[in-house]
């Protein structure tokens, strides 16, 4: 079993785009009995690797409560980095 | 209001939100640095250690231990490498405690054997035993101007954060590097006086090169993994790292070069030895209290340091995390200096005593802020906010 944040990071390598509610979707059947597995963390780790040029914010999104959401993808050099350094 | 305009505030609110956490959480980590530094000191000014360091006579090139005369260099690099090592082991007993707490300790083991996990080992390598120890041989062969040198760690973060990771760095930000580089060398003034250039404040210089450079591929590579790691499992395998390896390798092994193996288990122990309550003083002044809290604040500050370079890249987080160079003397003052009384002379408060700020230090963190503003904020944006 991965570590929780390589399995968000994880997410991304195939191109595929998620926001936080996406990722706790994907991942929920595994790690929901984290303590660590809650939005508000799940949100800075992506914005971790926004910020360190690993993901890219490509769609954003206003729901019905004026909640913004974030879709990210990986960028080619933050696909690489997730498919070589996290193993 | 409409849709787009709220969508756009909503994004920049995310944006700017984000970014003002890393710097604020960047700037309390130098604040515990400089906690953990005083707190450190004054560890090592109680108890046993008061002995080790006042038993010390210095003729030529000799000291003396526990009565043991061994050379000055040596004598420097043991108790630095005790002192060190302690204080990094207590840490990440705080820290994996910490993480075990918030349920992530079966995580923090998945992590060690990871390439990410075995790059933070490296990382904690670099930047703890190699980095300290050159910081300690560079404090003795070149005096205090050591200081200011290994603080050039932030300008070399930079560097590599910027060829390594493509992080931001322009024009603007290299002249706030410089400024806050320039602060440093303000602080570190007070202590320069009467320093005689040779050969071996030289091999000093160039030895305080090597702890520049050994804390900022740290800062950068370590805060580029927690854009990978969770901080709080990075900051405990850096600590557990450098705390084993200072105090179980390169300890004993500084032990043996001085032909001493022998006095190595007693003095771990007696690191720790000392009444709680100073008798002539009545104050709380126990190593073993300093140790904890020194190692609670070191975990701390090396943890925000991470986080803070991962959230607003190495160049902005390592010049926030170096307002250290100003802490350090602040939070010495305040607990070597006022709480255990080290820093009065004949009764009275005195410059001299090396635990009171002077004038240009305090003048100094003034211009700091003014360079690490410069990192973060381009000041032509703040006009035509004006103006807009």
């Amino acid at each position: 079993m991965l570590p929780l944040n390589y399995a968000i990071l994880k997410l991304f390598e195939d191109g595929s785009e998620y926001d936080v509610c996406g990722v706790i979707d994907q991942l929920k059947d595994k790690y929901r009995k984290f303590r660590a597995f809650k939005p508000a963390g799940i949100n800075e780790s992506l914005m971790s690797a926004e910020q360190n040029g690993l993901l890219d914010a490509v769609r954003y999104e206003l729901d019905g409560n004026n909640e913004l959401h974030v879709f990210y993808k990986a960028n080619e050099y933050g696909g690489g980095m997730i498919r070589d350094y996290i193993k | 209001m409409n849709e787009n305009s709220q969508l756009l505030q909503a994004k920049n609110a995310r944006i700017s939100g984000f970014f003002k956490k890393g710097v604020l959480i960047a700037l309390i980590s130098g604040a515990l640095y400089g906690v953990y530094s005083a707190c450190l000191l004054a560890a090592t000014g109680s108890g046993e250690w008061v002995g080790w360091y006042g038993g010390w006579y210095v003729a030529g090139d000799s000291a003396t231990i526990n009565g043991i005369a061994m050379s000055f260099l040596i004598a420097v690099l043991i108790l630095g490498a005790l002192g060190s090592g302690i204080n990094d082991l207590v840490s990440a007993i705080w820290m994996v405690g910490k993480a075990a707490v918030k349920g992530k300790f079966k995580d923090y083991l998945r992590c060690l054997g990871s390439k990410p996990g075995i790059v933070m080992v490296i990382c904690a390598l670099i930047g703890g035993p190699v980095a300290s120890i050159a910081y300690l041989i560079a404090l003795t062969m070149a005096g205090p101007i050591a200081t200011p040198i290994s603080a050039l760690c932030p300008a070399i973060g930079a560097i590599i954060g910027r060829l390594l990771f493509k992080q931001n760095l322009n024009l603007r930000m290299v002249v706030g590097i410089l400024i806050c580089i320039a602060a440093t060398f303000m602080i570190g003034s007070t202590a320069f006086a009467g320093t005689e250039l040779n050969v071996q404040f030289l091999i000093g210089l160039a030895i305080a090169l090597i702890s520049a450079l050994g804390w900022g591929i740290e800062g950068a590579i370590a805060g580029f993994g927690t854009s990978v790691m969770d901080y709080e499992i990075a900051i405990s395998i850096r600590q557990a790292t450098s705390g084993i390896v200072a105090l179980f390798i390169v300890t004993p092994a500084l032990f043996l070069i001085a032909g001493h193996l022998g006095l190595y288990p007693s003095m771990l122990i007696d690191a720790f030895k000392g009444p709680f309550i100073d008798p002539d003083t009545s104050l709380l002044a126990s190593p073993l209290v300093f140790f904890l809290i020194s190692g609670l604040a070191a975990g701390m500050s090396f943890g925000f340091w991470y986080k803070g370079n991962s959230m607003c890249g190495a160049a902005l987080g390592m010049a926030c995390n170096g307002t250290f160079s100003f802490w350090v003397p602040f939070f010495s003052f305040l607990v070597c200096g006022l709480y255990l009384g080290w820093g009065y002379v004949d009764g009275s408060l005195s410059v001299a005593s090396g635990y009171v700020l002077a004038p240009i230090q305090w003048l100094a963190a003034v211009v700091m802020v003014v360079g690490i503003f410069l990192i973060a904020i381009n000041p032509l944006d703040l006009f035509k906010k004006k103006e807009a």
